[in-house]
């Protein structure tokens, strides 16, 4: 397969939020002059606050913006993204110390946060996301210069809701240190070991897969080439959707700390960055792609590296199947060979269609096949396939979503909620909400809102809030004071929104609360 | 509540919506990322969960907030971190589209 990708281009190193550009700038240079001048090494070369901490690449570059914003330092673009990535290479974080909190990386919306106790989530992430807390490493002495930074910086932290209503400096500046200093230490094996571990080379040919909300299930192949400067690759992607739509994107990607893989290119007709974890053993890709300056939409992506001799499955489609129906189910994946082995009441029909990469099985699935989930293998590959009698409910996902009004001639977009329908069994027992319910996953739905209350009610919301615009998108109402509103209202609103699901003779509908409020204006990459 | 007397109809309303146990003083404590979970009265969502508690229009209070720099994650922190994000617009209801995002793309 030849591509015709701009390698003149890919000598510039991609970095974390801004565009590629040839990067010849030191970033250890940078740290050793620019940020020297006030972070002074010590007579040990530490160089003050900064030589005590860890952080993600995300992490680096918001510590730096603050330096900017705050003390007025001068520093060009490229040195920025130079200093981040020898910073994230140096002083980041392992595989495992970044695992329970990719959600803030990878900027998924509505998104529960869910710190350790009552007192972290009301000294932290009553005010920004916990897992901002959790993707830094500093011992108590740094986490207690860190309290007094947000006191000096933020002096009214101590007057709102749970400030003002105990010792809150006290409290911070000592328990929570120490705590922060125990969960999160400088110092980790774990770091240490990935430290000594040598930069995974992304190089070759990925099979991926996903679902972007909205848009649907994919499939496709990454294909990775390493370009001219360090850690730096481009790359080419090529998926389908379940529908049949197709797609094509260029993109050009830098691996940080040896796994965090940061990407800026189109896909399609969107500009897109991504934020993807390479498995420690260099052969696993997982993580989401969103649309530039619109990150509450785009995909969720996982991969396996396509190695000659080896096999896998990384989607099935589609992955769950009605009992008494015949299908074509479509199998994508590498080293694809042999005969299927299917789950008990399922048989094939005829032979496999399609080729080592995708193939496609017409499968009849038994009225009296099982419900639940299956194993499907073929050869040494293994993957799974639902089957289902009728859905016994839908759960709309997220089931409390906020979105923001926006637009309208000012510089904040609208910030849009997408919901899903999830399709669920309630597994044996019959009972909703118990273990052995079975999440099969997102079906068609139609979509529509109501206020939720009689607040709502009272001010109309459902009216002035928004509109469903496709598939499961709320799109908001623009930004500003509204006229024809009580009180010249914003455009926000409490509203229930419903999906309907058709299946088969049964209708089935599922509920969420979606907030639609204000703008924010302070949009960093860890929210 | 014990030593602080509610001045206005919505603070009566809301002392007396905690003392039924009808306001979650932490509604979205938890809750999704980007909001914040203080409500007093709340950013995104008020203490009632809903958003008809919030002061509205939000441009009203937009600077009552951010010069005692009191939703610095989501506003612009105007008391120290942001002090010329309101020149020019000195009127929020009428300027707000002058308003910028803060953080600095690299």
């Amino acid at each position: 397969m030849k591509h015709r990708i701009p390698w003149s281009a890919l000598s510039a190193a991609v970095l974390l939020t801004g565009v590629a550009g040839a990067a010849p700038v030191d970033g250890r240079q940078v740290l050793t002059s620019t940020c020297a001048a006030c972070h002074t090494p010590g007579a040990d070369g530490k160089q003050p606050r900064i030589s005590d901490i860890r952080k993600t690449p995300e992490g680096w570059d918001m510590t730096i913006a603050r330096m900017q914003v705050w003390h007025g330092v001068q520093i060009s673009a490229e040195e920025r993204r130079a200093l981040v990535k020898y910073l994230a290479d140096t002083q980041g974080l392992a595989p495992s110390e970044t695992a329970a909190f990719r959600q803030g990386l990878e900027r998924r919306p509505n998104v529960a946060d869910h710190p350790p106790n009552d007192n972290l989530a009301q000294m932290c992430a009553r005010c920004h996301s916990f897992a901002r807390v959790g993707l830094q490493r500093r011992d108590e002495g740094e986490w207690r210069k860190l309290v007094n930074t947000h006191l000096g910086q933020f002096p009214s932290i101590e007057y709102s809701l749970y400030g003002r209503d105990r010792d809150w400096f006290r409290i911070a500046s000592t328990e929570t240190a120490a705590e922060l200093g125990k969960l999160f230490p400088l110092q980790t094996e774990a770091w240490t070991t990935w430290h000594a571990h040598a930069p995974i080379d992304p190089s070759g040919r990925w099979r991926i897969a996903g679902e972007r909300p909205g848009s649907g299930r994919y499939s496709g192949v990454l294909t990775v080439q390493k370009a001219a400067a360090p850690d730096t690759y481009a790359a080419r992607y090529e998926i389908e959707y379940a529908d049949g739509r197709t797609l094509t994107g260029e993109s050009q990607a830098l691996v940080y700390t040896g796994y965090e893989w940061r990407e800026q290119g189109r896909l399609g007709d969107d500009a897109i960055r991504s934020v993807y974890a390479l498995s420690e053993d260099g052969n696993g890709l997982s993580g989401r792609w969103f649309v530039k300056d619109a990150d509450e939409r785009g995909g969720e992506l996982h991969g396996t590296r396509i190695v000659d001799g080896r096999a896998g499955i990384v989607a099935v489609e589609p992955p769950f199947v009605r009992a008494g129906d015949t299908v074509e189910v479509t199998v994508a994946g590498f080293g694809l060979a042999g005969t299927p082995t299917l789950p008990a009441g399922v048989q094939l029909v005829g032979a496999a269609a399609g080729g080592p990469e995708r193939l496609t099985l017409k499968l009849k699935v038994d009225a009296g096949a099982a419900d639940g989930w299956h194993p499907l293998k073929l050869g040494a590959a293994e993957a799974r396939l639902g089957v289902y009698h009728k859905i016994d409910r839908v759960q709309v996902e997220p089931a409390y979503a906020v979105a923001r009004v926006g637009g309208d001639g000012g510089p904040m977009p609208v910030v849009p909620a997408q919901f899903q329908a999830i399709a669920w069994l309630d597994g044996a027992d019959g009972k909703p909400g118990t273990d052995d319910d079975v999440r099969l996953g997102s079906v068609p739905a139609s979509w529509r809102h109501e206020n939720h209350g009689e607040a709502a009610k009272d001010m109309q919301d459902a009216q002035f809030a928004g509109r469903f615009a496709e598939a499961g998108l709320f799109q908001p109402g623009p930004a500003g004071l509204n006229p024809q509103r009580r009180f010249h209202t914003n455009n926000t609103g409490d509203l229930t929104v419903t999906a309907t699901v058709q299946d088969g003779a049964q209708t089935l509908e599922g509920q969420a609360q979606l907030m639609v409020t204000v703008q924010r204006w302070n949009n960093p990459p860890i929210k | 509540m014990k030593t602080l007397k509610p001045m206005n109809q919505k603070a009566d309303l809301l002392d007396d919506a905690i003392a039924q146990g009808q306001a979650e003083d932490v509604f979205l404590m938890s809750s999704v990322v980007g909001c914040t979970t203080t409500t007093d009265p709340g950013w995104e969502v008020d203490a009632f969960g809903g958003v008809s508690g919030l002061c509205q229009p939000m441009e009203a209070d937009l600077y009552g907030c951010t010069d005692p720099c009191w939703w610095p994650a989501q506003t612009a922190d105007s008391l120290n971190t942001h002090p010329k994000w309101t020149a020019g617009a000195d009127a929020a209801e009428q300027d707000w589209r002058k308003l910028q995002a803060v953080f600095p793309e690299s």
